[in-house]
């Protein structure tokens, strides 16, 4: 049971670390990534096949640079375009992503994928612990990424994004570098939805084409509408919340006579659906509604000051 | 500076009220001790979802044969849990991981599609538990295995050269291969060039195309333009009707040879396409012993019109019946132990047995049998691999599948 848990636990820091880079980038940021599947991919892709070269450190490391560079560069692409186009090329991104890890055999392995990724301090891990080092690890990435965010939100950096978001004219009209915030914000999180790609590897040692459709797009969109757009905290509970209702339905047919496998693989998906739907209705703002930050917040008055 | 956190005591409260729930995870199955669980990943969901239904039924049955003649070792009953892998891997994980830690089970069968299984191998390898798959990618019974991962299917690399012999029957000189994508598709390539060549053919051209793709038409114009004999089309069900449509549009003449999970896909395929469209084409596919009593009375017992080929559900039928024989042989529901008496009541020599609950008395009695399953005749070589699979030849002939007969 317990090792159970902690794949669950695993999966979610997977889903709460795509969930933050995609909240960063749209919540944040307000640019819609389509291609979230891909970039994931692409970190996983980046370090299976450079982690038995140069160590898992330099593979992660590796994974988060390369998909920050193409992020960048993707987002460079829409210099001339609405911000809504960026959306489309961002499924544009992950298709590609996808044809190509399936076609470029001689590295990618093709569709037969990359197994045996070497986890990190594999060597000095007792036998059964595995899954706990790696346990560890994405709970240790996760705390460093959320800690990261709220500092970012928090930074200048991070008031000069909300501001792009919420009104790019007024923003350039007051100096702000439009263009580069987004470039900046989208790197970003391409970098740690490669990290999260590197996770992904770690945990399952085998990756192929397949395990990354686009459901991966459409749980952490869910994970941010769920959780609040722009609220960290609220994303952390969205992602956790998803996927303890996917994991925890598993468990009906087991306890509840009638239903079988067959319907319940069905209503499972069906539900999250619905819980979506109520959640917008009952809660539009998300579990955690994004702050509402005050001048004072940030520049506290005099007399408060210690 | 202050920030009140935006988690209300409502919040809380409802998150506690979720702790009963939480609750239920802790209950561990094993409440009977008697019970022997056993599982299965099987595709509900996702693109091979429309064959978990049949897998899952076929398995049930056999289990329900079992438990009804009164269990193994002595009157345990065995329990067979199954999940869903939606037709994803990292599903098809958690699932494996569920049933292994929650359910505790000494098996995880089932695996259509060679990704999931791949995917689950080393979790179950780790667990010491056997693993049992219905795929055919070569990869899944390579490395080190254990002797514990069984495969009840034909490798990838044996349904080539089956489908060069059957482009020799049907008189073709010149080859095109159409082929998707895909570990177990790709795998089938070389051993049919070679296998082609053996017999006398060429083959002109290999086109490849990527799963899902809106369209087939450059891919279809690519491989039947050359006006081959015939096109060998390495597809699966939902490519499989956007191609043969294509082809028809198109006016080739190339004879098409296909694979069975594409171009029947158990009455699927006819269903998509009618009638008209499919005239013509031969496919193939792993054989189950069609003339046997034991696979008649399978396709009696799931409801389905005599003469229906199931594949994939006679293969799961025939994993819960190994692993009850192999664990009433070895004495043991310990998934290493009986791993190893898999080969003993499967391979020969010894007693023909069909029948599961036969079976299990012969075993009691100190006899040593040879099973005979739904899916195929269950022999495995030291890997693991199923041997002697033959293929069985159809053609679609004015909305009809007619046997052409057995290649082995």
């Amino acid at each position: 049971m317990i090792s159970y848990l902690v794949t669950v636990v695993i999966l979610v820091s997977i889903a709460a670390l795509v969930g933050l880079a995609l909240n960063l980038q749209w919540g944040l940021a307000g640019l819609v990534n389509f291609g979230v599947a891909g970039f994931v991919a692409l970190g996983a892709y980046t370090l299976a096949i450079s982690a038995p070269h140069v160590g898992w450190l330099a593979g992660m490391v590796l994974a988060a640079a390369v998909c920050a560079g193409l992020s960048m560069l993707l987002s460079l692409l829409t210099i001339r375009l609405e911000e809504n186009y960026l959306a489309i090329v961002t499924i544009g991104f992950a298709e590609i992503v996808r044809i190509l890890l399936l076609n470029l055999g001689e590295l990618t392995g093709g569709a037969l994928g990359i197994a045996d990724i070497p986890r990190p301090f594999a060597g000095v891990t007792p036998a059964g612990w595995g899954d706990a080092v790696i346990l560890a690890f994405a709970l240790g990435l996760v705390v460093i990424v959320f800690a990261f965010s709220e500092a970012l939100v928090r930074s200048p950096f991070g008031r000069a994004l909300r501001a792009v978001r919420d009104d790019a004219t007024a923003a350039a009209a007051l100096g702000k570098p439009v263009l580069a915030l987004r470039v900046r914000a989208f790197a970003i999180g391409g970098a740690i939805m490669g990290l999260a790609g590197a996770l992904h590897a770690f945990f399952l040692t085998y990756i192929d084409p397949s395990q990354f459709t686009p459901i991966i797009t459409a749980y952490a969109f869910m994970a941010v509408i769920a959780g609040g757009r722009g609220s960290n905290l609220g994303l952390v509970l969205g992602a956790g919340s998803i996927m303890l209702i996917l994991e925890a339905t598993r468990f009906l047919k087991d306890v509840i006579p009638g239903v079988d496998g067959v319907q319940l693989s069905a209503l499972r998906l069906g539900m999250i659906g619905v819980g979506i739907v109520l959640l917008l209705i009952l809660r539009p703002e998300g579990l955690v509604s994004e702050p509402k930050r005050r001048f004072a917040d940030f520049f506290p008055p005099e007399s408060e000051k210690a | 500076m202050t920030r009140s956190l935006p988690l209300t005591r409502r919040h809380v409260v409802a998150g506690l009220a979720s702790l009963p729930a939480a609750a239920l995870l802790g209950r561990p199955a094993a409440a009977q001790a008697a019970e022997i669980p056993i599982g299965m990943v099987l595709p509900f969901s996702g693109a091979t979802g429309p064959y978990g239904p049949d897998m899952k039924k076929a398995a049930e049955m056999a289990v329900k044969w079992v438990n009804d003649a009164g269990g193994i070792l002595g009157g345990r009953p065995l329990k067979l849990f199954i999940e869903d892998s939606e037709t994803n891997p990292t599903v098809g994980v958690t699932g494996t991981k569920k049933l292994l830690e929650v359910n505790k089970v000494e098996l995880v069968g089932g695996f259509w599609g060679s990704p999931i299984a791949l995917a689950a191998k080393p979790i179950i390898l780790a667990a010491d538990k056997v693993q049992m798959v219905s795929c055919s990618a070569n990869a899944v019974t390579e490395g080190d295995t254990k002797g514990m991962v069984f495969r009840f299917q034909a490798k990838s690399t044996s349904w080539g050269p089956a489908g060069a012999k059957v482009m020799k029957t049907i008189g073709a000189k010149t080859a095109v291969v159409l082929a998707q994508q895909n570990p177990f598709v790709v795998a089938m390539i070389e051993p049919f060039k070679a296998e082609f060549a053996k017999l006398g053919g060429k083959v002109l051209d290999v086109v490849m195309y990527n799963p899902d793709q809106p369209s087939y038409r450059s891919e279809v114009e690519k491989a039947f333009g050359g006006d081959p004999d015939a096109v060998f089309c390495l597809s699966l069900l939902t490519d499989f009707v956007s191609i043969a449509k294509e082809v028809y549009r198109g006016g080739f003449k190339s004879k098409i040879v296909a694979l069975s999970i594409g171009a029947d896909a158990e009455g699927k395929f006819l269903q998509a396409v009618g009638p008209e469209v499919a005239n013509g084409i031969y496919h193939l596919q792993p054989a189950p012993p069609l003339d046997s009593p034991s696979y008649k009375k399978f396709v009696k017992e799931m409801g389905a019109a005599p003469g229906t080929v199931f594949l994939f559900a006679g293969n799961a039928h025939d994993q819960m019946c190994v692993t009850a024989l192999a664990m009433e042989h070895a004495k043991s529901s310990d998934a290493k132990v009986w791993a190893k008496s898999v080969f003993e009541v499967c391979n020969p020599p010894g007693e023909e047995v069909d029948d599961v609950v036969k079976g299990l008395e012969l075993i009691r009695a100190g006899k040593k049998i040879k099973f005979v399953g739904a899916g195929a005749t269950c022999d495995f070589d030291a890997r693991g691999d199923q041997i002697n699979r033959s293929f069985l030849v159809q053609e679609i002939k004015g909305g009809k599948n007619v046997s052409l007969g057995i290649i082995t």
